[in-house]
């Protein structure tokens, strides 16, 4: 085994957490047993007849596999550590192939605290770190007692921000003291559990600084407008329409097995809108000197934590059936949040909100949009077109054969810190990158848009669902704005939060705690935008 | 930051940027292998025609005529691919119907690979793949000379690091 580069303090995860890892393992087994039941359903009494007869074999079959599976997660445990030092969050794990992972903590993307709902009847919590290394390159480290969870990522944050790296040792191994983890429940008894933060020099970085940087509220969405948004998504039309469908064969032919047909569909969607709804139930947003804190979840909850200048790209979309009530979604990149697997809960800054919190959203990505008239300039990219356009280029009326009902709205808008690229007639989309945010930019032209001197601008983010790109822009304008654009990404580069941010904010934190985020004012920024600015 | 609208024939051609062609070489690495997928129902094609049915050189014929388009498209793709090393990005274009332009910053490049299979070491000739941190940007410069590889990889990774930033 390699040597441990911290000097000590390599500390187990909380021991209860094999029984929570491997109840998870016997319930998927459960579920998978579940649905070849239901997928066997219109047979279901020959069915009870085999279970009848075999029960007890499949009990003994399901107690051999628990006991399996627990004593797998037992073993898991004990070769599972962690430490933390100033640079770095070390991690060891794996009983066969046993691996080591090393996660720089200046790298460091959003720290996320994530509860099972099995982890929150007893109390844990798993924490995560993402640093921008592609995909599963996080460091996940769990379960942890909640308060220790928080303490500890209280304890990175700092850390990353630079606060501590000026502090010497690491932290040496004590008993949670110091920390308010009042519960010392009896789940603890089996194994002191170490205190993730230590008492002796870190208690004096917790007098100057609060364990929980203090955080202001934003906007949250009640559940009732999440359910009313759902009501209005597409998902549910589609449903609904099949539904009907399904509905008129069935009472024409009077044939009641088409019903069991559209099973499969029902449950697919339904299942999408409730995973929807259980992941951005309770959703709220704070700002804070370390960032953005996000918190969502039904079953399994959610606390994100996105440090200042992490966010890649920002987008806002409005479906067709949010028009009336003018409901945005707001969705960022973030490097290491990667959404390849379908769960795109991570990357939502705003499930469903007004344009007021659409946009207080926004400003809590780019507190400074680098324009006079942001209100109106945002206004004109969320809901105008090229007709009453003052600051957006568009595409060309050439580009209309290509594009015949876009074409008035796709186009761009370039401020001084930030690209805006607007797009979409029926389902309304901006997509905000600060110019510092940029990775690489490309220019590409088929046959048919060179024949009418057309070129498609894109800007290449990091993975995500943001996906920037101006189709059909004027070719010149598009190669002039690729020239400008790497100019300006060079410049805003050279100006950017550094990656240690806390001497960037320090002077903000102040505002932040006194005054009242001014959500509701056109030019409303979270407090860190200084006056001068407009 | 130009104001004056570009009068340049095409957007891909940048002002004042002297592109770099790669090796001719490339045209055979890339009508060898695709001669070695073609070929083969090429040859099955006429084999059957042969000794079946005079029908099978339609089998035969598609494939040679890909082959055709292939041979004449290909020498004019090659030339098409051009790179230029500016003061603090790299340009990379390709392509003649579709036509792309890439722009990476050096500042924002990850990592740098260099790769090379077996009919390109033969031919002697490499390709330099670009890596920034999105997924979504396709910069490599295939074809090139493994000394001029190397140089330009030696050569992006010094620039990257005098410009680096972090994310």
């Amino acid at each position: 085994m390699s040597a441990p580069t911290p000097a000590d303090g390599w500390r187990r995860v909380h021991p209860v957490t094999p029984f929570v890892r491997g109840w998870a393992a016997l319930a998927a087994v459960l579920f998978i047993g579940g649905q070849q039941m239901v997928e066997n359903l219109p047979n279901v009494g020959q069915v009870a007849g085999t279970v009848q007869s075999v029960w007890w074999q499949a009990l003994l079959g399901l107690v051999l596999f628990a006991l399996a599976a627990f004593g797998y997660a037992a073993l898991a445990w004990r070769m599972t550590s962690y430490a933390v030092d100033d640079d770095a969050v070390h991690l060891r794990k794996g009983v066969l192939f046993r691996q080591q992972r090393h996660a720089r903590l200046d790298r460091l993307q959003a720290v996320d605290i994530r509860q099972p709902l099995l982890a929150r009847i007893f109390g844990l919590a798993e924490l995560t770190l993402e640093v921008a290394g592609g995909s599963g390159s996080g460091v996940a480290i769990g379960f942890l007692r909640e308060s220790d969870a928080q303490l500890l990522r209280a304890d990175l944050l700092a850390r990353a921000a630079g606060v501590k790296a000026r502090r010497g040792a690491a932290p040496s191994r004590s008993s949670g003291d110091g920390a308010p983890t009042a519960g010392d429940d009896a789940a603890t008894a089996v194994e002191p559990v170490v205190s993730p933060v230590a008492d002796g020099p870190a208690a004096e970085i917790l007098e100057e600084l609060p364990p929980v940087a203090p955080e202001q509220p934003v906007y949250d969405v009640p559940p009732v407008r999440l359910i009313l948004s759902l009501l209005r998504s597409a998902a549910v039309w589609l449903l609904v329409v099949a539904l009907a469908g399904v509905a008129v064969v069935v009472v024409v032919t009077r044939n009641w097995g088409i019903l069991a047909s559209a099973l499969p569909g029902v449950v697919g969607a339904g299942g999408y809108l409730f995973q929807r709804f259980a992941g951005e139930f309770g959703f709220r947003a704070a700002i804070s000197p370390d960032g953005i804190r996000l918190r969502h979840g039904l079953l399994e909850t959610r606390a994100q934590t996105i440090p200042p200048g992490r966010v890649q790209a920002v987008s806002l979309t409005q479906g067709p059936f949010w028009r009336g009530p003018d409901w945005w979604r707001v969705k960022v990149n973030v490097a290491g949040y990667d959404s390849a697997d379908g769960k795109e809960s991570q990357n939502i800054l705003l499930p469903v909100g007004p344009r007021e919190e659409a946009l207080a959203a926004l400003w809590l990505v780019l507190p400074d949009l680098g324009t006079d008239e942001p209100r109106e300039l945002i206004d004109e990219a969320l809901a105008g077109d090229a007709t009453t356009d003052r600051w957006f280029t568009t595409s060309p009326r050439r580009a209309r054969l290509l594009d015949p009902f876009t074409w008035r709205r796709n186009g761009f808008a370039v401020t001084e810190r930030a690209l805006l690229v607007r797009s979409g007639r029926l389902v309304r989309s901006l997509v905000v990158v600060p110019h510092e945010r940029t990775q690489s930019l490309g220019l590409e032209q088929g046959p048919w848009e060179r024949r009418r001197g057309l070129a498609s601008f894109s800007l290449h983010s990091t993975a995500g669902p943001v996906r920037p790109v101006a189709y059909h822009l004027d070719a010149a304008d598009a190669a002039r704005l690729l020239d400008d654009q790497a100019v300006r990404a060079r410049t805003a580069r050279a100006h950017a939060t550094p990656a240690r941010w806390m001497e960037h904010v320090a002077e903000a934190v102040p505002h932040v705690a006194a005054e009242e985020l001014p959500v509701h004012e056109p030019d409303g920024s979270p407090a860190s935008l200084p006056e001068d600015v407009r | 930051m130009t104001s004056e609208p570009v009068s340049t024939s095409s957007p891909f051609d940048p002002p004042g940027v002297t592109w770099q062609g790669v090796s001719p070489r490339l045209i055979t690495a890339r009508l060898v292998s695709a001669g070695i997928t073609l070929a083969v129902p090429v040859v099955a094609g006429a084999v059957l025609a042969v000794l079946v049915s005079p029908w099978f050189w339609l089998v035969a014929a598609v494939p040679a005529a890909i082959l055709v388009w292939v041979a004449l498209v290909v020498p004019r793709q090659v030339r098409a691919i051009g790179y230029a090393e500016r003061d603090d990005d790299l340009l990379i274009r390709k392509g003649i119907l579709f036509r792309s332009l890439v722009v990476v910053p050096y500042g924002r490049m990850q990592y740098v690979d260099v790769e090379a299979g077996p009919l390109d070491r033969r031919l002697g000739i490499a390709k330099v793949q670009l890596h920034t941190a999105s997924a979504s940007t396709d910069a490599n410069i295939p074809g090139l000379v493994p000394d001029e590889a190397e140089r330009l990889r030696d050569r992006l990774t010094v620039r990257g690091e005098t410009r680096l930033a972090g994310l």
